[in-house]
């Protein structure tokens, strides 16, 4: 580290004023007028970083695990110990009987049954406190996308961006603190975040896991205001804690005053890095959190039941959770799956797929109760489980202002709802659209496409792009029906017959094609009529048996 | 005496009045055929209700009938869709498309609940037209397809055999179709069996040389 460099980006500390100070400096530069100069010159923070730490959040994990498993009797009054699952087996939190008997977080097992011989070891529930983590992130995902969990127990929020939508700070942190009070999960722990405001994030995670009261928008005075907490709220190893407290450092005032330099040697340029980001120095990008963006909701059913109305009944909260997790996105779900857990049998499975992404819980709904109509269950229903496929843009649609039929208005059935109401009974291949293919084959000149449901699709441009290839000039001749199957004519001398003789009208025309992919064809059509009047396409083989077919109908 | 005459006249000319032999005054759309149009009551297809066609077995030309009817429809502005339930054979792309059908604008339904599916596709009144071929249907489950129509405000259309001719049926309008059998002449004779004031004698129809 370089002397100068020293000087220049270690202004502010105490007992330093001797030396050039940038942060001091800039405001005295230009004399101040009066108030209104005063406010514009006022050091605008870069970023606002919002923490919430969870105080004791291993402790609220294990109990609420064992509150929905009912692992511990209620009756069961002995203390408390959450224990980390690696080989030292540290205590990682205590409640208040255990505290009480002395038992601390960082103490070995060994130590705290010494302390307290009758406490409950545990050991850590961590996927529990992620999930418990998740539910604070989504909440603070409504204020801003700049979301980031710091393992274990915080949660940083950057909402400077978001300051104008929400109408200040104020009414922003209010309607924070409201989300999370008003969440059944959280409450229903008991997790009650701290919440501190800080120009940058590991301060204000630093000031949130400390429990001090914290909301500073200004960065000048963020030293000042970090400089009485102590040392272990920035989890450092415990070796450099150790160290630290041997040299008499105690609080981040005393780290702060620290010779850039020397601490750098001692501890690392990674330390010094930290302790430059915990005090603005040093830009801190975040990775944002990465939502969960598939949805999947479970319920317990307190009974067995079998049948599809109730069934309905007990999915209709996570239909609701599902429509609030996609509006909250702004999307919708082409594809939703029902699970239906049986005590013996396998998990009955039924798969909803819509035309048109949707998000509303009413219309699920009515889809759901057809699917399940024709849905066979081999057991009665003990758990639902819902998951919702990807997540896709939703258009948005103006609602009409007449309800269709009304004032003339015509009635504005939508396609998309029809096509998913037929295929909720129907199944999903029931229902589809056909498109040409470029192809002379007549059997490959056409396939099934999925209905082009989407409003913008023009029918004339389709037209226009189709291809043009071959096979359907107003020249050549083609059936308005083609079988599925080519189906065999006995001949007679040589003649076709269907119904009698047939009499042919037009052709031949030599379809030879398709050498290269294995169907290969060599094929003479011709138009004929039968005795009924039908006009039929119908072809002979060019080799073999020279058999005759039919292949078509002109219906 | 005078102001009478004039409620019942304007009694008589609602819509869902209609007199013995006068014709009835419904919304249609031409069916693309000059002599056809001059046959039915209000000028061509009925925009809302059921049509049943009936043809001595499937697949003698009875879709040239609607054939300019597709075309237009799915070629409107707004384009309007098109079902198909349950046709006899794969309706074929390229020969459709040459008729100037709009592909894009039809669906096709094959299920084993042939009339649910268009009832439903008659009822939602999303789909300008409904197509479905239904080899055995009550009298009560065409009155439930005409009654969907009209409150779907759709033109469904039903094939159905010539052996069903007799029966009765509440369809809004009843066409008995007869391919020409006569060599050199693509075409078909129509005979309204059952209509609200529309012609009696048979139709002769010729398709066009681009149709047929």
């Amino acid at each position: 580290m370089h002397p100068r460099s020293y000087r220049l980006k270690f202004p502010d500390l105490p007992g330093s004023s001797a030396t050039p100070s940038v942060l001091r400096v800039r405001p005295a530069s230009p004399p101040p007028k009066g108030p209104d100069s005063q406010a514009a010159l006022k050091l605008e923070p870069r970023e606002l970083w919002i923490a919430a730490h969870v105080p004791q959040l291993a402790l609220l994990a294990v109990r609420s695990t064992d509150a929905v498993l009912a692992l511990r009797r209620p009756d069961d009054s002995r203390p408390l110990v959450v224990v980390d699952q690696d080989q030292t087996q540290r205590v990682l939190d205590a409640d208040e009987q255990a505290r009480a008997g002395g038992v601390r977080a960082g103490m070995t097992l060994g130590a705290a049954l010494a302390a307290v011989p009758d406490i409950e070891p545990r050991p850590r529930d961590m996927a529990r406190e992620h999930e418990l983590m998740q539910r604070l992130a989504a909440l603070g995902a409504a204020f801003t996308p700049q979301v980031s969990i710091e393992a274990p127990d915080g949660l940083l929020l950057e909402i400077k961006p978001s300051l104008n939508l929400f109408g200040g700070l104020r009414e922003l942190c209010r309607r924070l603190r409201d989300a999370c009070r008003a969440d059944p999960l959280l409450t229903q722990v008991g997790a009650e975040p701290r919440f501190t405001l800080a120009p940058t994030a590991l301060a204000a995670l630093a000031a949130a896991r400390a429990g001090a009261r914290c909301f500073i928008t200004d960065p000048a005075v963020l030293p000042a205001r970090l400089k009485p907490l102590p040392l272990a709220v920035l989890r450092w190893p415990e070796e450099h804690n150790a160290r630290l407290l041997a040299m008499g450092v105690r609080t981040l005032g005393e780290l702060m005053r620290l010779p850039r330099a020397g601490f750098a040697r001692r501890f690392g340029p990674q330390m010094l890095a930290d302790l430059d980001r915990l005090l603005g120095r040093r830009a801190d990008p975040r990775a944002r959190l990465k939502r969960r963006e598939r949805y999947r909701g479970v319920r317990d059913l307190d009974h067995e039941i079998e049948d599809h109305e109730r069934i309905l009944q007990a999915l209709a909260p996570l239909l609701d959770e599902l429509e609030s997790f996609l509006r909250a996105r702004q999307r919708g779900i082409t594809a939703l799956q029902c699970r239906f857990h049986h005590y013996r049998a396998a998990p009955t499975r039924c798969t909803l797929r819509l035309a048109a992404p949707e998000a509303g819980a009413e219309r699920l709904t009515r889809l759901l109760r057809e699917r399940l109509a024709s849905l066979e269950l081999p057991e009665p229903v003990r758990r639902c489980e819902l998951r919702g496929g990807a997540l896709s843009a939703r258009p948005l649609a103006n609602e009409p202002l007449w309800s269709p039929g009304e004032h003339g208005h015509a009635a504005a059935g939508e396609m998309p709802a029809l096509v998913e109401h037929l295929r909720a009974r129907l199944g999903n291949e029931a229902v589809y659209g056909i498109t040409p293919v470029s192809e002379h084959r007549p059997e490959h000149a056409w396939r099934v496409a999925e209905p082009a449901l989407s409003a913008n699709v023009g029918s004339a441009a389709s037209l226009a792009a189709a291809p043009t290839m071959s096979s359907c000039d107003a020249a050549t001749q083609r059936p308005l029906w083609l079988l599925h199957a080519p189906q065999e004519l006995a001949a007679q001398r040589g003649r076709p017959q269907h119904h009698g003789r047939l009499e042919l009208l037009a052709g031949p025309e030599r379809i030879e094609s398709g050498w290269w992919d294995g169907g290969d064809i060599q094929r003479d059509y011709y138009v004929a009529k039968d005795s009924a009047g039908s006009r039929l396409w119908i072809y002979r083989e060019c080799d073999g048996d020279r058999r005759w077919f039919l292949h078509g109908i002109f219906a | 005496m005078s102001a009478n005459d004039q409620q019942l006249r304007e009694l008589l000319a609602h819509p869902s009045v209609w007199r013995g032999r006068s014709r009835a005054t419904v919304e249609t759309f031409s069916t693309g055929f000059a002599a056809l149009d001059a046959g039915l009551p209000g000028g061509g297809w009925p925009r809302h209700g059921l049509v049943e066609i009936l043809t001595p077995q499937p697949g003698v030309g009875e879709l040239y009938l609607l054939l300019p009817v597709l075309a237009a429809l799915s070629q409107a502005t707004p384009a309007r869709w098109c079902t198909w339930v349950c046709p006899p054979h794969e309706p074929y792309a390229p020969a459709l498309r040459s008729q100037g059908v709009a592909l894009d604008r039809m669906l096709v339904v094959r299920t084993h609940l042939p009339l649910w599916a268009h009832e439903q596709a008659l009822r939602s009144g999303a789909c300008g037209m409904a197509l479905a071929w239904l080899p055995r249907v009550s009298p009560r489950a065409i009155r439930r397809l005409q009654l969907a129509a009209e409150q779907g405000r759709s033109f469904g259309v039903l094939f159905r055999s010539q052996q069903f001719a007799h029966l009765a049926s509440p369809a809004m309008l009843r066409v008995s179709f007869e391919p020409v059998k006569e060599a050199g002449r693509q075409g078909a004779r129509v005979t309204l069996i059952k209509s609200r004031g529309g012609s009696r004698a048979p139709i002769d129809l010729t398709w066009t040389a681009a149709a047929a």
